[in-house]
């Protein structure tokens, strides 16, 4: 562990840093910091000592020096959209900034690889290999602002992964730096190198066994044929069950997404989109893709199934325009929500697909227990739930209790075999709740992983793993529980 | 009775312990095939439940005991030879099916059960663990995943590391840990089931496993297409950048094209194995589209259905895993892509050594070699150049015992060495797991 030195001497760090990396890219008057303070979690704010921007591998390579020669923590940073502080500084840390790493390095179609920089914006992957008939499978809804380096550190997901999968299946190689500095090629432009996995263990590790400098991906070949299905039913259940139906009965959709009443209604206010009926209690997005008479026979079947529990009406589209009119509310609905309540707190657990309707029942009934309206909007196909928890942040004592409203659904969705986290990654919102997930052998093994990529524990400290320090505040918020009548502070 | 075996006797009872000298004669000469010649095992051990495996790698923690894990012994002959063996810890009798969610398409497993019992307990469902692995009729899933090992279903599916979503193992103190779960989507904590998959026993003995699995697909058909190397080429290369969605793309070098009695009469015999499985309209369509293409270049083609089409994809898999000669030298190789045919030429035109296989999955890269036993380092350094060259690697899987001690047969590349035996040091410091296989 590294003792962060009481008086450590920035000035002598900034110099050392402005000898590795354009002075201009050293960052650290405070109101310049400000804007790295968070990332998209916005309830955990945190100025760093200074930030620094470096435009390749050896300047990452030799900022990370400059830390480890001054015994500094650091903490990555891509886009900054993450959902569970991944990216908070801590106050004596350098933010290492991946925002002038932009480059495509190479678009190999013919291999069905590209390889880029990490700062790379994800949907501009897709972009660059569209005219050539292919794509980049992960997309988070956030894919026009988040960067390729989260996406590798959080393992991200998006609407695909049901039939692509996610990040770890799409990483072949990436170039990075350790955090003593050294640079590393792990993994290659072929799958299975000889040897111990390494990007599988480096993808969705958040930060904390290094950077990622050089990322090799693997493209897609876009289908032949698309169409998006909306079907909306009088129950949640009947949605949740149709995505039962369409599995068993040997479908896999592309993506398969369901929104609540009260998300359909925010998105109509907001958005108006006029494809989501208001009077909906949910609305299920089923999109289907491959060659056409796969699509085709594939759509009767669903079409089938969700009469078969009772949808009213079911429209569909194939025409791009038409599909992303479809599309348009689901990608908009955090955005919705966001309007509709002064403040939202997404949460991201996921249990198994048959257990949905038993979860949104019991996530329903804790919506009415705490009083907090929660809106539903997720990836049904495999499970993933985004409860958006609304509520006021200028009430003070909100936020906690909203949080503790998270931490119940967490709770919930492990009882049922499920996790924590299906795609924004533990960072230092969860880590709390990872020890209802996992025991402390499982912890440890983890942390055998990182005291050989990270012995310091400099890299993206007190992130992921809980710490008795760190989760005090849980063990308090238990203790509220338990002892329900002392007071609160 | 040695001391080893009334330690063992009261932690799990007699059952599932065999002296060494009690094996039968040919289960021992398979075993010795791992092991580096000077030292023989005392025991092999079967525990059969998580809590005994445990108990049996605690005391071997405890009493520096060093341990060779393995489930069936199929794929013992793959990797270095290991040091000092003292006890064959086999995971043979952890063989139960503890639950198939199947609304949920998750199956969890104990290490010890066979694949073929698996899929026969899937297929009912209509489902299937989508992975064509070596030795299908004994391999374990434990081996499966300790090796990595699959085959051209890796073109639709990926690798092992793509379906395995939760693992429990015991670490080399002997405590059991668990990583992953039984949900297809999870970012919580490190993935340790990358970690295990391809470590080949070394970083710890796996105990528990959950895959996701697939639908069984309704219909199938292969196109076989044989000719002129390029013209291969050409035809692997539209595939790939059309829509066309094979489940299996093999591409094969000469020698392997007439053992399987698919050359056509010319002397260009590399050949192309397109596999549709799909619904029965779509692998109609498929295949035609495709036989029209290769056509279109010069290619012979023909259309395996039903019986014809299992038939060759199983006497494909007797080829990968019973080598024309038993003691041949097995290698699984990767190259980039787009230069699979240009390596299987070369591997044609090698000058001192005709290889006996030679396949490469088309969309990936990855392949494997088999070449006769007398086959030189110096030749095996040069295929490893030529694979190297196109960004690939060759590794040795199963080669005579002096060639196993004489050469490199991971070929491991040296930069990223630091970090996989400081792996191995902080899973296993006292080196009691499969010591010396891997690193
Ligand atoms: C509106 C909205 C919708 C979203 N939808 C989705 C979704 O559908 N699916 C999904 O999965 N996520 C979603 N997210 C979450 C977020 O966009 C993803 O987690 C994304 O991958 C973060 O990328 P980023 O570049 O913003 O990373 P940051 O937030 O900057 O960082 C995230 C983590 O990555 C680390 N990191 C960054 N760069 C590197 C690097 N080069 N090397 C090593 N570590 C690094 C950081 O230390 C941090 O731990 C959404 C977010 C928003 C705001």
């Amino acid at each position: 562990m590294v003792a962060v030195q009481e008086k450590q001497d920035w000035q002598a760090v900034i110099q050392d840093m402005e000898a590795v990396i354009d002075p201009n890219n050293v960052i650290r008057r405070k109101e310049e910091l400000l804007v790295y303070e968070c990332d998209g979690l916005t309830s955990y704010k945190q100025r760093p000592a200074v930030v620094v921007l470096p435009r390749t591998t050896e300047e990452v390579a030799a900022a990370v020096k400059v830390c480890d020669r001054h015994n500094i923590p650091f903490v990555a940073r891509g886009a900054g959209t993450g959902l569970s502080g991944g990216a908070l500084p801590l106050e004596n840390s350098v933010l290492i900034v991946t925002a002038m790493m932009k480059q495509i390095l190479d678009v190999d179609l013919e291999n069905q690889r590209v390889v880029v920089q990490p700062g790379v914006i994800n949907n501009w992957v897709t972009q660059a290999v569209s005219g050539g008939g292919f794509f980049y499978a992960p997309d988070p809804s956030s894919q026009i602002i988040c960067s390729i380096g989260g996406n590798v550190a959080e393992n991200s997901g998006g609407v695909h992964c049901l039939k692509y999968g996610v990040t770890t299946n799409h990483v072949l190689a990436l170039k990075i730096v350790t955090p003593d500095g050294s640079i590393v090629d792990i993994g290659g432009p072929v799958p299975e190198m000889p040897g111990y996995d390494l990007p599988g263990i480096f993808v969705g590790s958040e930060g904390t066994l290094g950077l990622a400098t050089e990322v090799t991906l693997r493209i897609v070949k876009t289908p032949d044929v698309i169409r998006v299905l909306l079907a909306d039913f009088t129950s949640i259940e009947a949605a949740g069950q149709s995505v039962s139906d369409i599995i068993s009965a040997g479908i896999i959709p592309g993506g398969m997404e369901i929104m609540d009443n009260f998300s359909i209604n925010a998105v109509e206010d907001v958005v108006s989109t006029n494809c989501y009926p208001r009077d909906a209690t949910a609305i299920l997005l089923v999109e289907l893709d491959g060659l056409e008479v796969e699509v085709a026979a594939a759509s009767e079947k669903v079409e089938a199934i969700c009469r078969k529990n009772g949808a009213r009406q079911i429209q569909s589209a194939t025409d791009p325009q038409e599909r992303l009119a479809l599309w348009k509310g689901r990608k908009a609905a955090f955005a919705a929500v966001g309007k509709i309540s002064p403040d939202y707190y997404v949460q991201d657990g996921v249990v198994p697909r048959s257990k949905l309707p038993e979860i949104l029942e019991e996530i329903e009934a804790l919506s009415q227990r705490s009083g907090y309206r929660i809106a539903n909007v997720f990836h049904a196909g495999d499970g993933n739930l985004h409860p958006l928890i609304l509520y006021n942040n200028a009430v003070p004592g909100e936020l906690e209790k909203v949080e503790e409203v998270g931490g119940e659904i967490l709770k919930l969705c492990v009882k049922k075999g499920g996790t924590i986290s299906g795609e924004h990654g533990i960072g230092a919102d969860k880590r709390c709740y990872m020890p209802e997930l996992f025991n402390e052998t499982d912890l440890e093994t983890m942390l055998w992983v990182r005291d050989v990529f990270d012995p310091k524990r400099v890299a993206n400290p007190d992130k992921i793993f809980p710490t008795p320090k760190t989760c005090g505040e849980a063990a308090r918020a238990q203790a509220q529980k338990e002892f329900p009548n002392t007071e609160r502070f | 009775m040695g001391a080893i075996a009334s330690q063992i006797e009261s932690i799990i009872g007699t059952a599932g312990i065999t002296a060494w000298s009690e094996l039968p004669a040919e289960q021992r000469q398979h075993y010795e095939g791992a092991i580096a010649p000077g030292t023989l095992p005392e025991y092999m051990i079967c525990p059969d439940s998580q809590e005994a495996l445990a108990e049996v790698v605690a005391w071997a923690h405890r009493d520096g005991i060093s341990l060779l894990p393995c489930g069936s012994g199929s794929k013992l002959d793959w990797g270095k030879l290991t040091e000092g063996i003292q006890v064959i810890l086999s995971t043979e009798r952890l063989n139960r099916l503890v639950e198939h969610a199947t609304g949920d398409m998750v199956v969890i497993a104990e290490a010890g059960l066979p694949f073929a019992d698996l899929q026969a307990a899937l297929a009912p469902t209509n489902q299937f663990l989508s992975l064509d692995p070596a030795y299908p009729e004994r391999a374990t899933l434990g081996g499966i995943v300790a090796t990595a090992d699959s085959g051209a279903l890796r073109q639709r599916y990926g690798g092992v590391r793509d379906l395995l979503i939760g693992i429990s193992f015991v670490r080399a103190d002997g405590q059991v840990a668990r990583g992953g779960g039984k949900v297809v989507k999870n970012v919580a904590g490190y993935d340790l089931m990358k970690l295990m998959t391809g470590a080949y026993g070394t970083l710890g003995v796996l105990s528990q496993l959950i895959f996701r699995t697939y639908p069984l697909p309704e219909a199938g058909a292969t196109v076989v297409a044989v000719g002129d190397g390029e013209a291969i080429a050409q035809l692997t290369q539209s595939i790939l950048l059309s829509s066309l969605t094979p489940t299996a793309l093999e591409l094969l070098a000469p020698v392997t094209t007439q053992s399987l009695g698919l050359e056509s009469s010319a002397s260009n015999n590399f050949g192309l194995l397109v596999r549709f499985q799909s619904i029965p309209a779509s692998v109609e369509q498929q295949s035609a589209s495709v036989r029209k293409q290769a056509e279109s270049v010069g290619l012979a083609t023909t259309l395996l259905q039903d019986a014809a089409e299992a038939d060759l994809w199983k006497r494909l898999r007797e080829k990968w895993d019973e080598p024309a000669h038993s003691d041949a030298i097995t290698c699984k190789m990767g190259v980039r892509p787009t230069r699979a045919i240009e390596l299987l030429s070369a591997l044609e035109k090698l000058e001192d050594v005709q290889p006996t296989l030679a396949t490469l999955h088309a969309g990936s890269g990855l392949g494997y070699l088999h070449l006769p036993a007398d086959a030189s380092p110096s030749i095996l350094q040069q295929i490893r150049q030529l694979c190297e060259t196109h960004s690939g690697y060759l590794t040795i899987q199963r080669a005579p015992v002096p060639l196993k001690q004489s050469f490199d047969i991971w070929g491991i590349r040296s930069e990223t060495l630091p970090l996989m035996q400081g792996l191995k040091q902080r899973f296993d410091s006292q080196n009691l797991l499969s010591p010396g296989r891997m690193l």
